[in-house]
């Protein structure tokens, strides 16, 4: 309990958000096979796709506050160096804007909802963009021996009381973690940590660490909405065929020259 | 088939398979078939053969409706090159049994107006196949990635709870509401469309509406348009095989509703059979001693995917944006 305490105070301190403090004693329902039950259609609620670090606003970005415990993202100076590159040429370099998959944990704070799907054996994450599927095994099997480079990575799951627990490595230097530019290495590893807080909410934590890129492992965390409409449901984002039906015919605009 | 259907069917080969796309050396792993190959079975074969199995009762969820859980495969044969009947065209292109099982010839059944435009996309494609003309028009959407339905979609895994129907491939997924809910309006429009399950008897039965129209049913442009209204039933006739029908309706560019037929094998089954026409997508037993046979892997089809979009373009091909029937 002290512990808890320490780490709400310590939180709040450290300029998270909100999010951090939820970390109640909610107890979730079980699922069938008598795990917590994280099922349903889920979605952020902040502008973390933008930019997960603070930001003013431009035209068509909202303002926001950042997501990253701390404040800033601990970049060695090189890597900022190539954040700040990105930053300036996002049309151009940014992966979305291409439509590939977004990796982790991106995925997760784009503004499309998505479905979690538990079995015995594996937890199934269904994104509408790109219709993306990411399986997270709970069979016993660790991550298979790399180098592997996915752009999802390898995701394994486990349970530390009712948080989900997703390790995930083996990942490409081809995504970015936002439209800021922020970006890691194809060391890239992340541990997701998805705790129910109440009937509709979650709260969604990231560590993240890349020896190539930064100085220390660093922390994200938001709160997850479960989808509030009675219809909710995931339709289809098929972010590629839109944008060759948009520029095919305009050379000016045409990505894939 | 061109290297991107290939692609596509290691795919979906691999989603079944549990295999990943990094173990497959997709033109080394390219059937290449031998021009004395006897026609692959499909509609006409599953027909007859169906028609002498004995009653079969699936089993039931917890909530009663027929358990259709678990990991699936695709048609068999060489894939959805060309869902009509058709003899061999080269190393990639056995002869196959069409998928249309009525009209009982195994065609389309196209107005005059729905084929010519059928004819004009498969004269456009500028492979150096018979009938093809050299002046390219569109190439298949499946080059790009493209979702589908039918024969190219797969069903993947399986999986079921109250109210919805989850069918999940290493590439794509697709959520069935089986809740009553309706179809949104119609100008929702989409590659697969939107569809609402319900149970009759023993049968899944899906009703898809919304449809793009830019989706091909295979790689010689047998199209819909964004007119269609589809019906999948799903029903099990055994332990390890789904019956899998689809009905097609679209009266701008077909004189009357048409349907497929194939069945589809739980993987790992075994039951690769010209005989019955059904095909195991998992039978290596190699496989199966590995811990991961039963993990599937990322499918990232759109990887490097710049290279055909960039080639295609250049090429002159244009972007397929759907059949407009004259009113």
């Amino acid at each position: 309990m002290i512990a808890v305490a320490a780490a709400i105070v310590a939180a709040a301190w450290l300029g998270v958000v909100a999010a951090a403090a939820q970390t109640t004693t909610y107890t979730p329902p079980r699922t069938k096979d008598g795990q917590p039950d994280l099922q349903g259609v889920w979605q952020v609620l902040n502008t973390a796709a933008w930019d997960l670090e603070d930001h003013g606003a431009s035209l068509g970005v909202p303002a926001g506050r950042g997501v990253v415990e701390g404040g800033a993202i601990p970049y060695q100076p090189a890597a900022l160096a190539r954040k700040q590159e990105h930053a300036r040429n996002r049309a151009k370099l940014d992966p979305e804007v291409r439509c590939g998959l977004p990796g982790v944990p991106r995925i997760t704070y784009m503004p499309y909802p998505f479905r979690i799907v538990q079995q015995r054996d594996k937890v199934s994450f269904l994104y509408e963009y790109l219709g993306v599927v990411r399986f997270a095994y709970m069979n016993g099997n660790p991550h298979p021996k790399g180098p592997i480079e996915w752009f999802m990575g390898d995701s394994r799951a486990s349970w530390d009381g009712n948080t989900l627990v997703v390790d995930v490595v083996h990942f490409t230097d081809q995504t970015w973690l936002d439209r800021a530019g922020n970006f890691h290495s194809e060391l890239l590893h992340v541990v997701e940590r998805y705790t129910r807080t109440g009937p509709d909410h979650m709260l969604y934590e990231a560590t993240i660490e890349d020896p190539k890129v930064f100085t220390r492992p660093w922390k994200i965390s938001m709160p997850l909405y479960r989808r509030q409409e009675r219809d909710a449901e995931l339709l289809e984002y098929e972010c590629l065929s839109y944008l060759l039906e948009e520029t095919w015919d305009r050379p000016e605009a045409f990505p894939f020259r | 088939m061109s290297r991107s259907v290939l692609l596509t069917w290691l795919a979906a080969t691999a989603a079944a398979l549990g295999l990943t796309m990094a173990t497959l050396e997709p033109l080394a792993a390219q059937a290449r078939w031998d021009p004395k190959t006897p026609k692959l079975p499909m509609a006409r074969t599953w027909g007859a053969y169906k028609a002498k199995m004995p009653p079969y009762t699936p089993p039931r969820t917890p909530d009663g409706v027929p358990d259709l859980q678990g990991t699936w495969g695709g048609p068999g044969g060489a894939g959805g090159d060309d869902i009509e009947e058709h003899e061999y065209v080269d190393v990639t292109t056995p002869p196959q049994e069409t998928f249309v099982s009525d009209p009982p010839d195994g065609r389309i059944p196209y107005t005059a107006y729905g084929l010519a435009q059928r004819n004009a996309h498969r004269a456009g494609l500028s492979r150096g196949w018979p009938g093809e003309s050299a002046e390219r028009l569109y190439a298949d959407p499946n080059t790009y990635c493209m979702v589908s339905i039918g024969p190219r979609g797969g069903i993947g895994e399986i999986i079921q709870q109250p109210g919805v129907v989850m069918m999940v491939t290493a590439r794509t997924h697709r959520v069935i509401p089986t809740d009553g809910r309706p179809h949104p309006g119609d100008r929702a429009k989409f590659w697969r469309g939107v569809s609402r399950g319900r149970w009759e008897s023993n049968t899944l039965v899906i009703d898809v509406r919304g449809l793009n129209g830019k989706h091909w049913f295979d790689s010689v442009g047998n199209y819909h348009t964004d007119n269609a209204r589809m019906v999948e039933r799903l029903t099990l006739v055994d332990a390890n095989t789904i019956d899998y029908e689809l009905t097609v309706e679209d009266p701008t560019v077909y004189s009357r509703p048409w349907k497929m037929n194939y069945p589809v094998r739980r993987a790992g089954t075994g039951g690769t059979d010209n005989a019955t026409g059904t095909y195991n997508w998992r039978a290596t037993p190699l496989v199966d001693k590995d811990p991961y046979a039963r993990e599937v892997w990322e499918n990232n089809c759109t990887e490097g995917i710049g290279v055909n979009v960039r080639n295609m373009h250049s090429l002159g091909f244009k972007w397929f944006r759907g059949v407009t029937p004259p009113r």
